[in-house]
């Protein structure tokens, strides 16, 4: 911890604070999702696609009753679509609940805030208005996923925009 | 908006509602006292309550009706029309200020002061009276006002320090102790407050939420179970459970149609007076229940139709009485059930409408052409006044006589998934039929197959299907200038391919190189017929709610979970014709009627189908769908066969011995035909059906008398299937339970 107050005096002026995160898979990348934002995780489902939808709805699955709209993030990133079945993370934001479709879900890590650091300039702007910094871990960076961003009326919006 | 404040909102629209009901009734009874009593305390509980919150215009405005209604309820006036009718306006005034309590959390700006003076004059000749010393034996009394509505904590903030200048006559004040429910008078006012509660509609969404997926887990177990006999029994009881509390829930959401009859007293006065017309209102089956948003959304269209028979409808009082009727017109308002539907009729005992003029004025508004007109029947011309444009009001209310927005009721009616119909004679009155589904969260869909996903069909708007094998694709399916068309019995209906619709950047297998389904479509009057790759057996399908983002698409009107867990999405036919560019003008619309008219002069249509080798007809009008089965599904009471669909009990008619035929192999497939009989359905148990034409009569040798029973179809005599010959189910089999039982019992 030391070394980070040195290299960081910043961070150190505020409290340390703690936050839990769930680590999902894309390809190589790993990608953080706050876990206080997460209802629930859906494994190996095979959403129903919708066709004339917009390009980064993942289709839909049914949950709990309801039938729920999935993003997809690789179709966000510029990925190819995955074969076979993929993770559904169930996110909640503002307004109401959607699906987020991963390649598959790591773990839960607790990670401080003094590991944080914001989107690099360099970043392309599509990926900056859907990243929301990232965690320095031992051995990769956890890119942070913000939900309310990935929100599906956000992004027709963005779209739109 | 907090709760207290809430809470006042919705009892002071229930105690409204009840005096809109009470001040009707009192216009024929003026001196009854209960009425009078039960008026008084709605207006006193919403000034008692508005003071504590503070509501000041409209305790002011409450205030002048109480003293009014103090007045009458002590006798001192006679409820006559010029004080209802001030009374009715005090309703609207308080109804609006509440609304705009609801809507902007303010009482709003409005100047009530007229209506206030008004009610005031109302109490002129008391207040006139009062001045002379013999009529002041009323303060005699010294008793307080006794708590006029003990049960609504509100009201008994001790507010209502001014005194009534009407003190209650002390003989009356035990009616006033009377709890107060928020229920109909007619029912015993203590149980109906213990037994009742008030639940969030949207957790009664909820439930029906979660039952609905029981059902579809019920599915899934019922498949996954059938092989395994010891299961039978578990799964069967699952399937007994899972459809009574379906049945329950949906019950939860259902309310007596009175909620909205509760109106039309209310509607029928004011617009007599108006019109000069004297009208006795019936109503009927008050208590029949529909679904809360169905009770809803047929407001408007029962308020347009009660308005049209008072209008045009019901004759001036001399013009009746110098045709021989009772100058009191009656107007009838009936709602039942009849199978999964209710039905509400609006009838009454007018002039009913010209036929002839209908017909003149379709010519003449270039609606139909003369040719066509002549062809018509009575009952197509009649379809007519539904038609947009056919009812734009000063042109139909001078000619016609009826038809000021038919189209909007039959609109509203139909985007709920129900029907209109309309029945009319000449001098006797009209009859208007509005049929509604039970619920709107379960309807039957088609399910159909098209870019390798399976899309659900509204049943509503299909109204017949063809199938074009990829042979026959070349000749059947033709091409105007890059439209595709098809002759559907010698006219030409446009097809959209629900494939090129969907995936328009895709690869698509050319109509002649796969199986082409046609499922013609009829959306808001667009005909036409949607192509798809594949058809799937008919489901009763829950409905649920889309994204924001996948409802922009315009498509897709929801989707649902099928039997065998899929999801399917639930195809908008309407927006599919929009966006494939289907339209059709009034003109064409017409035409396709005459169309239809046409054939019927050739004769019924009938459909030609096969039961065990021998050909039968069954008339086409009759027939509600056709169903292909094992015949394993087939379950007996007794020795009568019948079919249990989804808990609905078939009488199953097997006089071709198909059934008999297939008793060997338990995964025979038979064909069942679903028919109408009178209010009843029945099946008939065939092994093909065959094509559909039309029949034409037949006369005996000799006498030359039309022969009964018999058709020429396909130039060959065929018999015509009996369908009142089908017998009864035993009756007293109510519920699903005891059917399940029934069967149960003689299965085993």
């Amino acid at each position: 911890m030391s070394t980070a107050t040195v290299m960081y005096p910043k961070a150190s002026a505020e409290a340390v604070t703690l936050v839990e995160v769930c680590s999902v898979r894309l390809a190589q990348t790993w990608f953080g999702v706050p876990i206080t934002h997460i209802l629930e995780i859906v494994g190996s489902a095979r959403p129903q696609p919708v066709p004339l939808a917009p390009a980064y709805v993942g289709g839909l699955v049914h949950y709990r009753g309801d039938v729920l709209t999935t993003v997809s993030l690789r179709q966000l990133l510029g990925l190819p679509p995955k074969e076979g079945t993929q993770d559904i993370l169930v996110l909640e934001c503002s307004s109401g609940c959607f699906g987020l479709l991963v390649d598959s879900v790591g773990e839960v890590l607790t990670v401080s805030s003094v590991d944080h650091e914001a989107n690099p300039s360099i970043l392309d702007e599509r990926r900056k208005t859907l990243f929301a910094g990232a965690y320095k871990l031992k051995d990769k960076l956890l890119i942070m996923l913000d939900p309310e961003r990935l929100d599906p009326m956000r992004l027709s919006a963005a779209q739109a925009g | 908006m907090d709760e207290l404040t809430r809470e006042f909102l919705i009892e002071s629209q229930e105690g409204l509602d009840r005096m809109e009901r009470c001040l009707t009734d009192l216009e024929e009874r003026p001196r009854d006292a209960d009425l009078l009593g039960d008026i008084f305390r709605s207006v006193h509980t919403i000034k008692g309550t508005t003071g504590f919150l503070g509501f000041k215009r409209l305790e002011k405005l409450a205030h002048a009706g109480e003293n009014l209604l103090g007045m009458l309820r002590d006798g001192k006036l006679l409820a006559d029309r010029p004080i209802i009718t001030g009374l009715l306006q005090l309703l609207d005034g308080l109804r609006s200020i509440l609304k705009s309590i609801e809507t902007e959390a303010s009482e709003g700006e409005g100047a009530d002061s007229a209506l206030i003076e008004q009610l005031e004059a109302l109490q002129a000749p008391v207040l006139a009276q009062a001045k002379q010393p013999a009529r002041i034996k009323a303060t005699v009394h010294a008793e307080p006002e006794p708590p006029p509505a003990a049960v609504h904590v509100s009201s008994q903030v001790p507010r209502q320090t001014k005194p009534e200048r009407t003190a209650p006559v002390a003989g009356k004040a035990p009616d006033e102790a009377e709890p107060e429910v928020s229920r109909p008078r007619t029912q015993t006012a203590g149980t109906a407050a213990e037994s009742t509660l008030r639940v969030d509609v949207t957790l009664l969404n909820r439930m029906m939420n979660l039952v609905g997926e029981l059902v579809l887990t019920r599915n899934q177990v019922l498949q996954a179970t059938a092989a395994d006999p010891n299961m039978t029994l578990l799964s069967r009881r699952l399937d007994m459970v899972t459809a009574d509390l379906r049945e329950n829930v949906m019950k939860a959401r259902m309310q007596p149609v009175s909620n909205i009859f509760s109106k039309v007293p209310r509607i029928v006065r004011d617009l007599s007076q108006s019109l000069g017309r004297r009208v006795r209102l019936q109503v009927e089956g008050q208590d029949t229940e529909l679904d809360k948003s169905l009770l809803e959304a047929i407001k408007d269209p029962l308020t347009h139709a009660v308005r049209n028979s008072l209008d045009h409808g019901i004759e001036l009082p001399e013009d009746r009485v110098a045709v021989g009727k009772d100058p009191e017109g009656t107007l009838k308002l009936r709602a039942s059930h009849e199978g999964s539907h209710v039905v509400i009729e609006v009838s009454d005992d007018g002039a009913g409408i010209a036929v002839e003029k209908v017909r003149q004025k379709a010519i003449e508004r270039g609606v139909i052409t003369a040719d066509r007109a002549a062809q018509l029947g009575e009952r197509e011309l009649l379809q007519l006044i539904f038609l947009p444009g056919f009812s734009t009001a000063a042109a139909v209310t001078n000619v016609s006589g009826r038809g000021v927005g038919m189209d909007v009721v039959r609109t509203n009616v139909e985007k709920i998934g129900g029907k209109v119909e309309i029945d009319s004679r000449t001098g006797k009155g009209t009859t208007l039929r509005l049929r509604i589904p039970l619920t709107l969260a379960i309807i039957p869909a088609l399910i159909v197959h098209s870019v390798n996903q399976s899309f659900a069909l509204p049943q509503g708007a299909l109204s017949e299907l063809v199938h074009v094998p990829p042979e026959q694709a070349a000749q059947a399916i033709e091409w105007m200038e890059g439209v595709p068309l098809y002759r559907l019995r010698g006219k030409l209906l446009p097809l959209v391919f629900l494939d090129r619709l969907l995936m328009p950047a895709g690869e698509h297998k050319m109509a002649t190189e796969r199986d082409n389904f046609i499922a013609v479509l009829d959306a808001d009057g667009r005909r036409f017929g949607l192509v798809v790759d594949g058809l799937a057996d008919p489901e009763e399908i829950v409905v649920k709610p889309l994204s924001a983002v996948l409802k922009d698409i315009g498509l897709y009107s929801g989707a649902t979970v099928l039997g065998n867990a899929d999801l399917a999405l639930i195809l908008d036919p309407s927006a599919i014709a929009l966006k494939a560019g289907v339209t059709m003008s009034v003109r064409e619309e017409a035409a396709h009627g005459g169309e239809e008219d046409a054939e019927a002069v050739k004769g019924l249509e009938y459909l030609l189908v096969e039961a065990a080798g021998r050909r039968a007809a069954v008339p086409l009008t009759e027939v509600l769908r056709i169903e292909q089965l094992p015949v394993s599904r087939i379950e007996y009471i007794g020795y009568r066969p019948v079919l249990n669909f989804e808990g609905q009990l078939l009488p199953i008619e097997d006089t071709g011995g198909v059934l008999a035929a297939a008793e060997g192999d338990p995964d025979t497939q038979i064909i069942v035909v679903v028919c109408r009989e009178g209010t009843r359905h029945v099946g008939i148990a065939v092994s093909h059906v065959l094509d559909v034409a039309a029949g034409a009569d037949l006369f005996e040798a000799g006498t030359s008398q039309r022969t009964g029973g018999v058709t020429l179809l396909k130039e060959r005599v065929t018999g015509i299937v009996d369908l009142g010959g089908v017998q009864a189910l035993p009756p007293g089999l109510s519920t699903v339970e005891q059917r399940w039982n029934q069967i149960a019992e003689t299965v085993a």
